[in-house]
């Protein structure tokens, strides 16, 4: 110890640089230490992933969905409230007050920006009329086009995002709206559902 | 310059061109750090963009980030460098000509920076944003730079050159290196172009860049400056000259490597990923070896470090370096990028390195300069240790906040929850959440405006101290000719060898570039058959360049990486095909709005008119600025050929048909969205408005491949 310090607390002669002077002490210990363990750690994991076959990133994305596919259908099957509902039990949330609570709020999030905020119609139809662009505006009619979705005439799907019981509340939310004839209604779209 | 005596030199230092570059720094720091606190009020408070679009936050972004690093720190570092390297050679510089040019070209070029940025004449590439005729001035003064530089290398009194000349070496050699690939483009007009390379090419390039940037704008010519002003600010010897002939070389070798440390887990060949990964992470022993050797040199005066404000700024600075070099090769880590990447942690983590480190020594360089070189003492001590500290809580609560932010919404985009589904579908809910951390950072960068602020007043009242004689320095220096290295070995031999000592650095930083990026230049290689795409049509290539124009990719990226997260949030991850004809890449380093590689056929194109204009009518909570203009501007149809013919030339396959109309083309393309948008309601002649352009690229996006 004692030498290694000397050494270092001799300036080096001859190095005078307008007045700085220079020490040479040695590399600290640690310092070294952690520059050959990030580069041996830099060869092992070069060696691993680029030579040895190590899973690429192409593989990694493809075990991590798998294992998420997974998921998906473990609490599809764990959870029968997920599992399809009847006619029945679909119109029965139009009558439950919690459950169209709960399908307004989804609405207000999601819906607005191209339904109005009363359901009126902006840049998609105006869902409070009688007249329907898919099928007949019933409960299962508007969830299963809630889930897909009309991509190319630009109503998003939905099913990735919105889970399936909240779909189901959004949609009771909308037929909730019928004949609630908001102010600045769009024109109707569709063809005319007389029950 | 007359002998006094034989063998004993009376030189005179140029004083003046430095004090130039100080004031230079100084004012276009204010102008640097004034800009940021806007553009971190327009995030926290939209409103801020004030509807005006050379006021709106995609155009004064790169305005904040360009004056910072070349008008803030350039001139510093070339104030430090012209006056150090005097005094290290014992030369005067090699031509006052060229200092001037020097000087007086660089302060052009920003002006031109500051005009052209806020207009939207941009190249779209981030640090890199200066168009073409800028990118030559750049050049020629870099050259004019480097000329005197070696000029004064040439006629120097020492034999040895010290390790801060060693830093100044490799910036001047690898910044002209990357300066002049990175910019190489074709131009279209006056102040248009697009750069030769596209797609992984152009992210590759242009990472390499804009790392090394950081690292040979940033942190070279500051490790320099660090050698000579912290030793002389403490009166102590350097530490260990062992030491920094290692970090130099390791640093210089290294760092070149680092790039894609910016593009982990993207559609970048997985090779140069895990190349720029563990090079990365390699590079934090080499970048401590600088901070150890500025903080240990303080053994035995750290006294100082209560009594001196200008110590306090270098120790700070240098701990600051410490911290960001750590935090670096952290975030190079494949998985914690995958959480940092996109977010505010990055902004955080660069801000403790530009406020921390480069600006922390620029304002020790300057409270230790300009008192000498005005022959007086500082005003007031005591104000400029109170400088210190409000900046110090300005950078803390910057970072800490930043930090917060990052890791908040990094971990909302990939919260997902039991039944595989994302928690936050809803992005906006991401920002709003992390909105009060925004308000935060506006008070940190207040706070470091305010403390810079009191600098200038100290800074004022020392001038009016300023001896009323203060002519420049002169010397008598000992030299009968440079003595020769005969008889020196290794690298004591090479420090007396300038110009073997340029060509090795130049080999280092040569040797990773190229074993780099190389190898992505015959892109084919890289893309499937079944992932090329159809280049753009006409409209939409005018619709793109409105994008970068109005610099919607300093929010939105485009680039969905192959993490379960991005694919559940945007889709399938991106390919290198997509990209394939983009000059530039449009890969983007921020989501502060959604990716938008798949945005395409998305939303109907009323909603894309609606949310243009005022994107709250559509999300309530966005913070994405207003677009009004864009409904009232003009597409400059007329320009369409000569683009697509650059475009061409640089191998996008246009056929001669679409080339000779492509005017004509996107007429038709106009008319058809107009008619559309008009059909629901849309009033006014918009037919041949920027918005229309700008919706069908918008529309184009994702939906360009080749499908069998
Ligand atoms: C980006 C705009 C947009 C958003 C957001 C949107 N929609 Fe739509 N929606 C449309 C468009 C456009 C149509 C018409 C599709 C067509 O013409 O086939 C539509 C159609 C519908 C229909 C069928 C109407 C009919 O007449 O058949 C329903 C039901 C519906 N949307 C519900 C919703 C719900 C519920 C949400 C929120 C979860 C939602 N939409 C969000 C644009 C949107
Ligand atoms: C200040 C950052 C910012 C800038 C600049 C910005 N945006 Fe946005 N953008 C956002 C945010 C935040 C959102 C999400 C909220 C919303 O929909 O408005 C968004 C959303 C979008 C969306 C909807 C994406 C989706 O999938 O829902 C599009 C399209 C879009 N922006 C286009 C643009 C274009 C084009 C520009 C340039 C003219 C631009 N943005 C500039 C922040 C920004």
């Amino acid at each position: 110890m004692g030498d290694s310090k000397n050494l270092g607390d001799h300036v080096i002669e001859g190095h005078d640089y307008d007045g700085i002077q220079e020490l040479n002490n040695p590399l600290p210990a640690w310092w070294l230490g952690i520059f050959w363990a990030t580069c041996l750690f830099g060869l092992a994991y070069y060696i691993y992933y680029e030579l040895a076959g190590g899973p690429t990133l192409d593989e990694e994305l493809q075990t991590a969905m798998s294992e998420i596919h997974a998921v998906k259908e473990e609490a599809q099957a764990a959870n029968p409230t997920a599992a399809p509902k009847s006619d029945e039990e679909l119109n029965a949330l139009v009558s439950d007050p919690a459950a169209l609570e709960k399908g307004a709020q989804v609405f207000q999030t999601n819906c607005v920006a191209c339904h109005g905020a009363k359901g009126e119609g902006t840049i998609g139809p105006n869902l409070t009329d009688d007249y329907w662009i898919h099928k007949k505006g019933t409960m299962s009619d508007i969830v299963s086009l809630i889930k897909t979705g009309v991509p190319d005439k630009g109503m998003p799907p939905w099913e990735a995002a919105i889970a399936a019981e909240d779909i189901e509340k959004t949609a009771a939310f909308i037929v909730s709206l019928k004949g609630t004839n908001p102010p600045n209604a769009k024109a109707p779209q569709g063809e005319q559902v007389t029950e | 310059m007359s002998n006094h005596s034989p063998g004993t030199d009376t030189v005179t230092y140029d004083d003046d061109i430095v004090k130039k570059f100080i004031f230079a720094a100084l004012l276009f720091g204010g102008v640097a750090f004034l800009v940021g606190v806007i553009v971190a009020l327009q995030l926290a408070y939209w409103q801020f963009n004030f509807d005006t679009s050379w006021l709106t936050f995609g155009r004064l972004r790169p305005l904040h980030t360009n004056a910072a690093i070349f008008a803030f720190a350039g001139n510093i570092v070339f104030a430090g460098i012209y006056h150090s390297t005097q005094r290290l050679l014992k030369a005067r510089m090699f031509s006052r000509a060229l200092s001037c040019i020097h000087f007086w070209g660089w302060q052009l070029i920003i002006v031109a920076a500051a005009i052209s940025l806020p207009l939207g004449l941009t190249t779209g590439k981030e640090y890199a944003e200066l168009e073409w005729p800028i990118d030559i001035a750049i050049t020629l003064i870099w050259v004019v730079f480097a000329i005197n530089f070696f000029g004064t290398l040439a006629k120097r009194r020492v034999q040895h050159i010290y390790v801060a000349i060693w830093f100044y070496i490799a910036t001047i050699v690898t910044v002209a290196v990357l300066h002049i690939v990175n910019s190489l483009a074709l131009p279209v007009s006056m102040m248009k172009s697009y750069p030769v390379f596209a797609g992984i090419q152009d992210a590759l390039v242009q990472w390499w860049y804009g790392h090394n940037a950081v690292a040979f704008f940033l942190t070279t010519p500051f490790l320099g400056l660090m050698y000579y002003y912290l030793p002389k600010a403490v009166q102590r010897p350097v530490y260990s000259y062992r030491l920094s002939i290692i970090h130099f070389w390791a640093l210089v070798f290294m760092y070149i490597w680092a790039g894609p440390h910016h593009l982990l887990n993207t559609a970048l060949p997985d090779w140069a990923q895990t190349l720029g990964m563990i090079f990365s992470v390699a590079l934090w022993a080499p970048s401590w070896g600088g901070m150890i050797n500025g903080l240990l040199t303080l053994r035995g005066a750290w006294d100082k470090l209560r009594t001196e404000p200008v110590v306090k700024f270098f120790v700070a600075a240098v701990t600051a370096y410490g911290m960001s070099t750590f935090e670096g090769p952290l975030l190079s880590i494949k998985s914690v990028s995958s959480l940092g990447h996109y977010t505010d942690w990055i902004v955080g983590h660069v801000h403790v390195g530009t406020l921390g480190w480069n600006g922390f020594m620029a304002f020790g360089i300057s409270y230790y300069l300009l008192p000498r070189i005005w022959k007086t003492q500082l005003y007031s001590k005591s104000m400029a240790t109170a400088h210190f500290w409000v900046a110090t809580v300005g950078i803390v609560l910057y970072y800490i906040s930043m930090l917060s932010a990052g890791i908040t919404q990094g971990l909302m985009w990939r919260n997902i929850d039991s039944a595989g589904r994302l928690v936050y579908p809803d992005f906006v809910e991401t920002v709003t959440k992390i909105i009060p951390l925004y308000q935060v950072r506006v008070v940190g960068g207040t706070l470091f405006l305010i403390g810079f602020l009191i600098m200038i007043y100290n800074l004022f009242k020392t001038a009016q101290t300023a001896a009323k004689d203060a002519t420049d320095e002169t010397v008598q220096v000992a030299f009968k000719g440079l003595p020769g290295v005969e008889g020196e070995t290794g690298h004591r031999k090479l420090e007396g060898l300038v110009t073997a000592f340029t060509v090795l650095t130049l080999i280092a930083i040569l040797i990773g570039s190229v074993l780099e990026i190389l190898p992505t230049l015959n892109l084919d290689k890289y893309v499937a058959p079944a992932s090329k795409v159809h280049p753009f049509s006409p409209l939409e290539i005018a619709g793109r360049d409105i994008y970068i124009r109005e610099g919607c990719y300093v929010c939105h990226s485009q680039m969905i990486r192959k993490m379960p997260s991005d694919v559940l949030r945007f889709g399938e991850p991106s390919t290198i095909g997509e990209s394939m004809y983009d000059h530039p890449f449009q890969w983007g380093s921020k989501r502060t709005g959604p990716d938008l590689s798949r945005v395409g056929k998305k939303y109907p194109s009323l909603w894309h008119f609606r949310h243009m204009i005022d994107p709250r009518s559509i999300s309530e909570h966005s913070v994405m600025p207003n677009y009004p203009w864009l409904a009232s501007q003009k597409v400059d149809f007329y320009s369409l050929r000569k683009k697509l013919s650059v475009l061409k030339a640089l191998g996008v396959p246009y056929s001669d048909d679409v080339l000779g109309r492509a005017d004509v083309i996107a007429e038709e393309e106009a008319r058809v969205i107009a008619e559309e948008l008009k059909g629901q309601g849309v009033e006014g002649k918009i037919e041949d408005k920027d918005i229309i352009a700008l919706i069908a690229y918008l529309q184009a996006l994702g939906q360009k491949g080749i499908k069998e």
